[in-house]
């Protein structure tokens, strides 16, 4: 069976000749959720955003299902079904709550008013905020709105760029659920976390990425047992520290 | 003192069409473009060749004034076509110039590059044009007293000048309205806040960089032909405006599209104001007041944020 999203010896880094990721492979398939977890500077934001189209890939291969994406310019990615979430200012704050929303659908021409009731549905606190600019809203309901904007086009690969980072264990446990909830729709979800713990729970599977290359891979819960991947990889003793 | 107002409006509304173009270049493509005068320079020269073109077409006579204004329907059927050739002017300077050295993500080099192309392009234009000043009607036009000379000295205003006036509202509103119920004026403030959040939410950014600049030198165009209207064609009738148009961008606060248009009329007047105090030779030094003033009071402008 064809891989959702397949990455195959991928090199690439933000200056030419000094590679971050260096020959890393991934294959997801279709309706799992996979988290690329590893020490800090192992490449999974640089990974995620070679992936996204967000930084220069110098070798290697990315597959959307039958397609070959490496070389899409990354605002066409979403179109081909590839969504991205990135870590850090991922909402347009001076635009509304419905604006950010609109935004993405109006751009991919999506059946606007079905897919804002379903989005809102699925995010009722957004419905109640839609007036509100986003940059007004609190550091957990951006993260949903930015979940949110990317899911209203309908992608079939949603990628999501530390989702928990900055957030309250309270929030980041709502988070979690919702990715739970979004995969249940049918979407794949491949998530880079530095908090550990909760994505191998919420996970079928995970890479450990070291050095710009997976070293391990495998069943999440299998990886979340072993103690030796916890204490050279996941950071054994410190409480979500990956 | 009414008089120095209406004047000081009708300049504003000139500087203001052209901070526009300014503020949303900076926004946009991340730096000042000093090259944006000379798009007024030569939107008001395209004109005067379209114009040309239009007149000999239709026989080679004057044109026949519309109404109460100095101009007939060939100019503002050369205004169009030469905010189209200005258009193409900007997106192929970007293409040459700016596309290549905005993949080195320096300002500093696309400041100093737009300083060259000013240059360029103004001596260009002075080559291909001539230095003497030009005009697109010779219609003597009898100002209309709309208030009484013993009302605050009272005030009269020429046709064009409220047509300046009345086209530059439109404008503003027409440009309001672009980037609040349009997707693509929505996509633009996106990109000018976050332009790698804006690729990854399906934004071509190279699109949006392109109808920056036709936006901008749409409204430099107008700009220019405003100009014309009101005085003369000269070479160095963008270079002139250079200065005000970043007094306005910056008073505004850069980025603000609303505050480059109110900072143009407040410099505008500012202009006029101060011309029984300092004399007319001395009125561009407004400007340079301008600029010092908000840097030292409030360096993001009226309606700039920090962030920027």
């Amino acid at each position: 069976m064809t891989a959702a999203l397949a990455v195959e010896a991928l090199e690439a880094g933000y200056e030419p000749g000094l590679p971050i990721v260096r020959g890393a492979s991934l294959a997801v398939e279709s309706g799992e959720i996979v988290a690329i977890l590893g020490p800090n500077g192992a490449g999974k934001s640089t990974l995620i955003k070679a992936i996204a189209g967000l930084v220069p890939v110098s070798a290697g291969r990315v597959r959307l299902g039958e397609a070959d994406i490496t070389a899409t310019p990354a605002h066409r990615k979403i179109r081909e079904g590839l969504g991205f979430v990135p870590q850090t200012e991922n909402v347009f704050a001076g635009l509304t709550v419905e604006d950010n929303l609109d935004l993405a659908a109006s751009l991919l021409r999506v059946p606007k008013k079905a897919r804002m009731a379903e989005t809102y549905a699925l995010f009722p606190d957004l419905a109640r905020q839609r007036r509100l600019l986003a940059g007004a809203l609190s550091g957990g309901q951006r993260q949903m709105l930015a979940v949110a904007r990317a899911l209203i086009v309908g992608p079939r690969v949603l990628m999501l760029d530390e989702p928990s980072a900055g957030l309250s264990p309270k929030l980041v446990g709502l988070v979690f659920e919702k990715l739970a909830e979004i995969r249940r729709t049918g979407v794949t979800i491949v998530l880079v976390e530095q908090n550990a713990r909760a994505a191998l729970a919420l996970a079928d599977r995970a890479a450990i990425l070291v050095e710009g290359k997976e070293r391990l891979v495998g069943p999440a819960a299998a990886l979340a047992s072993d103690p030796q991947v916890a204490a050279l990889y996941l950071g054994h003793g410190r409480r979500g520290a990956a | 003192m009414l008089q120095l107002l209406a004047d000081g409006l009708i300049v504003g509304s000139v500087i203001a069409l052209g901070a526009i173009g300014v503020t949303l270049t900076y926004s946009i493509l991340r730096f000042a473009n000093f090259g944006h005068g000379e798009f007024l320079t030569w939107g008001a020269y395209f004109a005067l060749t379209a114009l040309g073109g239009f007149l000999a077409m239709s026989g080679g006579g004057a044109m026949t004034p519309i109404g109460p204004f100095s101009f007939g329907w060939p100019l503002l059927a050369a205004l169009v076509v030469a905010a189209a050739m200005t258009a193409v002017l900007a997106v192929a300077l970007d293409w040459a110039l700016f596309r290549r050295l905005r993949r080195h993500g320096n300002a500093i080099v696309l400041v100093i590059a737009s300083f060259g192309a000013a240059l360029a392009l103004r001596n260009l234009l002075q080559f291909v044009y001539g230095a003497i000043p030009e005009y697109y009607t010779r219609e003597i036009q009898i100002a209309i007293r709309l208030v009484p000379r013993d009302v605050m000295g009272g005030m009269r205003i020429t046709p064009d000048q409220i047509f300046v006036l009345g086209l530059t509202a439109v404008c503003v509103v027409a440009v309001h309205l672009f980037l609040t119920r349009t997707t693509l004026g929505r996509a633009m403030r996106a990109t000018a806040e976050n332009p790698q959040l804006a690729r990854v939410a399906g934004i071509d950014v190279e699109g949006i960089v392109r109808l920056t600049w036709i936006l901008g030198a749409v409204l430099a165009t107008i700009a220019g032909v405003f100009a014309g209207l009101t005085g003369q064609l000269r070479p160095m009738l963008g270079f002139d405006l250079l200065l005000p148009l970043f007094a306005a961008a910056i008073l505004g606060g850069i980025g603000s599209v609303y505050g480059a248009v109110l900072g143009g009329l407040i410099v505008g007047l500012a202009e006029s104001l101060a011309v029984p105090l300092i004399g007319a030779e001395y009125r561009a030094a407004m400007a340079f007041v301008v600029i010092i003033a908000i840097l030292l009071v409030k360096p993001t402008g009226l309606f700039g944020s920090a962030a920027r």
